[in-house]
């Protein structure tokens, strides 16, 4: 894409410095919205450290006295050692499910023509717009009757199981722009469609993995509503369930809310710069190939 | 007639499928803990005693010294945090998979437990312990009183929920009496808000806050408790009467001469405990969980200028002075399912989460209970030890949302917001009286 | 080459993970949901057979239509303030330069911090006494405009938007780029050649490229919307006075709080009817777009 503004070399001078000028503007209107976007982060990280006092009486500047100890505390008291943990297991395992599984469905379903594709397409369609709070205490009862509640695999799988539709739609979005041509070719090599799903298909959709694994990562991470009803055993608890420990209905202690949050924080921050590494690295291996 | 025993069928089968493709996550059950040799008996409890809070720590450290004390009991203590505390109880409700002992809230929760069988009575422990039973407070047993003579709980908190604090310091000040009347009170607010302080600190974003502190104190004041009573068996009195609308006027009251800061329904109830603290408000009206969370929250210097009263009377009104919303808070509760030994031992975890003891332990907390004790003043905070016995020498009276029932306990928190935002004092009158009729004629 | 038994197979055997989960945890779930929406059903206890007494109710009830208007507000205000932002910085961050990685991250931070974090900082932007929005206001000498923004229900729904679509703009934002990668450079360059640029590639090109994504982001905005739940549970729980009530805040009520269930589900399947509706008019509007 970097040849693009290059590109319009052949235009006149004046119009080249203007357009510069006009992309300076953009990109100075562009770091003001980030920095307003990375506000509540900054917001975080201080009022973790401070006291109730601080939080309360210095809501937006820095701690008047850095109390790393609310840190160990929250650490300690919200089990979060145990708890991270566990929701690194769940998440990366119904992550993985959902990649594999969706990306099958979605070759399957923007690949081939036959009879039952619309109605499988419209029963995803469905799995959008399903608010999951009215699925909990179904979800209960049948986990329940199986032996499934209190393991990891009650969450693994209904985790997967809500994740599945966005992610097939968009791997359908995706697949469809990809030129049949490559699947031609391959098929006069005399690949059969495993082999084209795996050897052309797949690294091809590296992007949209990477989109699918960070939507997925955060909506299982940060999940609180099946951990908390799901989950029996302390030592299963996911993170989600340490960050509202601090909060008894009548009262709130922001500062291990605070510090609660932003240790849960770190992971996700980190997987999401890893992943976006990954979507752009999709691009310029496409542009090279150009 | 279940709904969900059909659906289980076909389920049952699907996940059979499921299973034999390999899908299944079985290797995941956690085998630890659940090797139990035939004479262990398993325990689980369940509570919201979660946080860092005094009052938390110490509930905790009860069920860790039953715990220690009954080494034949597999105890599964389950701290479940606040904001989902009844949702998750609600859905284990819907599959009938109670855990053995848990915490009920007083009111309409341990009441439709009740009514779905899913809880048993505790009196023969209360039998067990009588100087233990005696000792609790008048109507300590009422919420959980469903048959004469069978008690489902007894309480380890009170809720008093109606106190007057006030900062001393902005009444000096501002040369300000304390207000005793509902007349002096409306000069207070007049004249702090003449010098540009807020009169009444309100965080009623949880609309519950507004409904359990001020109205209930206000409305007995003028319509007198066996009215409310009344109103609540719908037998004799209604919400649309003079004396409920006269009530409701005086809430109105508060509103129109700007008593609450601007935005009091958008700030929960910690900010506005802050707010007062910090001294921007010169009066907040709250329950005894302000005292919990100002004893974990506020500096002495902030603590020292704050007292706390009673709601100031209303003469013209039938109710008496002098008054505390309040009654009894939640309790631990025994599932309809456990028997046998297993019963035996989690009456024994009831009364040890309960008992004198603990009931000492949890007032020492800095949080109230419904139960005579005396407490070491040098053990709490000056301000709660002056409101643990301003409690002592008060009268109290119902709070609303103890006896609504849920759907019209809701209607009143959402119509005090409303009457907050301009709205007509009838009209929700009319609606509190659809909706308790609704439940109190099934 | 792959014949079509062979075919056949693949289709079945890569469809078949996804379905078996899906129906089971999804599907099944959502229908027996639905099932207890025809009962009069507390969660617990026993169930009365009530036909469509609960729908009747619903409809009955102002606080329905409140919900729903204000989740149409949400729909409309993501599908005009997400989708067109989160693709124009999708075109202008997807060159790869230390400037634009670090503004993209920044523009996904919100997503990333739990929807808890966001609800809290607004709740302090919106602070009747201390926020950020009625300072900024008094210094620009608009004093009059200063109100509690989260408890003023004329008011209120808008400034609860402004947060919801700040927060969902990055991952739109992500789909986009990774959309847009897709196009191969041919095009770019047979672009070049045409001597197209700016407003004009992006209508004849790169905006037929991508049309399945917009409308997938588009489905998932109606979606979203339609769902939305904790943002608004935070900020104001639905309050005050249900002003701010959503659908999905409104089934929340009506099962946990007042036990209600069989109404509860009642709404949620009246949730799904109407985003399936909200779906449908979209496809029908789309179709006629270039594909």
């Amino acid at each position: 894409m970097s040849s693009l503004t290059t590109g319009s070399g052949n235009s006149g001078f004046s119009k080249k410095t203007l357009l510069k000028g006009l992309s300076g503007f953009g990109k100075l209107l562009l770091f003001v919205y980030a920095v307003v976007t990375l506000y509540p982060l900054y917001w975080l990280f201080s009022s973790a450290f401070k006291t109730n006092q601080d939080f309360f009486s210095n809501p937006y500047g820095l701690p008047t006295e850095w109390m790393t100890d609310n840190i160990f505390r929250a650490w300690e008291l919200g089990n979060m050692g145990r708890a991270m943990l566990n929701s690194t297991i769940v998440t990366l395992a119904a992550m993985v499910l959902t990649i594999i599984f969706s990306l099958l469905a979605a070759y399957a379903l923007s690949r081939f023509q036959f009879r039952l594709k619309k109605v499988i397409v419209m029963l995803f369609t469905v799995g959008l717009l399903i608010p999951i709070h009215s699925t909990l205490v179904p979800l209960f009862i049948m986990m329940n009757k199986i032996g499934l509640l209190d393991t990891y695999g009650a969450l693994i799988l209904p985790y997967t199981a809500i994740e599945l539709p966005i992610a097939i739609f968009l791997g359908m979005a995706y697949m469809s722009s990809i030129p049949r041509e490559i699947e031609e070719a391959a098929m006069i090599d005399g690949s059969g469609w495993w082999g084209i799903f795996g050897r052309m298909i797949l690294p091809l959709c590296l992007p949209i993995v990477a989109t699918v694994s960070i939507l997925a990562f955060l909506r299982f991470w940060n999940d609180f509503s099946f951990a908390l009803v799901f989950i029996n055993t302390q030592s299963l608890k996911t993170l989600p369930l340490s960050l509202s420990l601090f909060s008894d209905g009548f009262g709130t202690d922001y500062s291990l809310t605070m510090s609660a949050m932003a240790i849960a924080v770190i992971p996700t921050i980190v997987a999401y710069l890893i992943l976006q590494e990954q979507i752009m690295k999709g691009m310029v291996a496409g542009s090279i190939k150009g | 007639m279940r709904p969900q025993r059909k659906i289980g069928l076909v389920l049952l089968i699907m996940t059979l499928i499921l299973a034999a493709c390999g899908g299944g996550q079985s290797s995941n059950q956690t085998g630890s803990g659940s090797s139990t040799s035939e004479e262990k008996v398993k325990l689980t409890v369940w509570h919201n005693f979660a946080g860092d809070d005094l009052r938390a720590q110490t509930v905790r450290s009860f069920i860790d010294q039953f715990a220690a004390e009954h080494p034949e009991v597999t105890l599964d203590a389950q701290a479940i945090p606040t904001d989902g505390y009844r949702q998750r109880l609600s859905t284990v409700a819907a599959a009938n998979e109670m855990p053995d002992v848990f915490l009920v809230y007083a009111g309409s929760q341990s009441a439709e437990f009740h009514q779905a069988n899913l809880i048993q009575p505790i009196t023969e422990i209360l039998d067990a312990h009588p100087e233990w039973r005696d000792s609790f407070l008048d109507g300590a047993f009422d919420p959980y009183e469903f048959e004469e003579g069978q008690f489902y709980s007894a309480p380890i908190a009170m809720s008093a929920t109606s106190m007057l604090f006030y900062n001393k310091a902005l009444f000096e000040q501002h040369n300000v009496e304390v207000p005793t009347t509902w007349d002096e009170l409306m000069t207070a607010i007049n004249t702090f808000n003449d010098n540009g302080v807020t009169p009444i600190a309100l965080g009623n974003k949880a609309p519950w806050v507004a409904q359990s502190t001020i109205i209930g104190a206000i409305a007995d004041r003028v319509t007198g408790t066996d009215w409310f009573v009344n109103a609540v068996a719908q037998q004799g009195a209604k919400f649309t009467d003079p004396e409920f609308i006269e009530a409701l006027g005086y809430f109105k009251q508060l509103v129109d001469n700007n008593a609450f800061q601007e935005g009091a329904n958008s700030i929960d109830n910690t900010q506005a405990e802050q707010y007062f603290i910090q001294g921007n408000a010169a009066m907040m009206i709250s329950g005894a969980w302000t005292l919990t969370n100002l004893a974990a929250s506020a500096t002495e210097e902030q603590m020292k200028d704050i007292e706390v009263t009673v709601v100031p009377a209303i003469p013209e009104g039938r109710g008496e002075a002098n008054t505390i919303t309040g009654g009894a808070g939640g309790g631990m509760a025994l599932s309809s399912r456990t028997e046998g030994k297993a019963k035996e031992l989690a009456l024994e975890l009831i009364y040890t989460m309960s008992g004198p003891e603990a009931q000492k332990a949890i007032a020492e907390s800095n949080s109230m209970v419904m139960y005579d004790t005396e407490i070491d003043e040098s053990k709490v905070t000056p301000l709660y030890y002056k409101a643990f016995n301003l409690v002592k020498s008060s009268g109290i009276t119902p709070v609303y949302d103890a006896y609504l029932s849920a759907e019209a306990a809701e209607v009143i928190n959402n119509g005090l917001q409303e009457i907050m935002m301009g709205g007509s004092v009838e009209e929700v009158a009319q609606r509190l009286q659809d909706a308790q009729a609704r439940s109190a004629t099934p | 080459m792959p014949t079509a038994m062979r075919s056949k197979g693949f289709i079945a055997i890569a469809l078949l993970p996804a379905l078996l989960i899906f129906l089971t945890f999804v599907i099944v779930p959502v229908f027996w949901s639905a099932y207890y929406g025809f009962f009069s059903w507390k969660g617990f206890g026993d169930a009365t057979f009530i036909g469509l007494d609960n729908y009747t109710e619903m409809l009955k009830d102002p606080v329905f239509w409140r919900a729903l208007r204000n989740n149409l507000i949400l729909v409309v205000s993501s599908i005009i303030g997400q989708v067109p932002v989160a693709l124009i910085l999708a075109i202008l961050l997807s060159k790869n330069s230390f400037f634009t990685r670090f503004i993209r991250s920044a523009v996904f931070m919100p997503m990333v911090l739990s929807t808890v974090v966001v609800g809290l900082i607004w709740g302090y932007i919106y602070h009747p006494q201390f926020g950020i929005a009625n300072y900024v206001l008094e210094l620009l000498g608009l004093e009059s405009w200063t109100r509690a923004w989260l408890s003023d229900p004329k008011v209120n729904m808008l400034a609860i938007s402004i947060p919801i679509n700040w927060a969902n703009i990055g991952p739109y934002m992500v789909i986009f780029i990774a959309a847009l990668q897709n196009i191969s450079p041919e095009i770019h360059d047979a672009a070049k050649i045409d001597g197209s640029a700016g407003w004009n590639k992006l209508k004849s090109i790169t905006l037929p490229m991508i049309w399945g994504t917009v409308v997938v982001t588009i489905i998932l905005c109606i979606s979203g919307s339609l769902k939305a739940f904790d943002h608004v549970m935070i900020m104001t729980g639905g309050g005050p006075a249900r002003s701010t009530e959503l659908l999905a805040t409104y089934m929340y009520n009506s099962t946990f709080a007042v036990y209600r269930y069989g109404f509860g589900s009642a709404v949620s399947t009246m949730i799904m009817v109407i985003s399936a509706l909200l779906i449908g008019l979209n496809y029908i509007i789309t179709r006629r777009k270039p594909s």
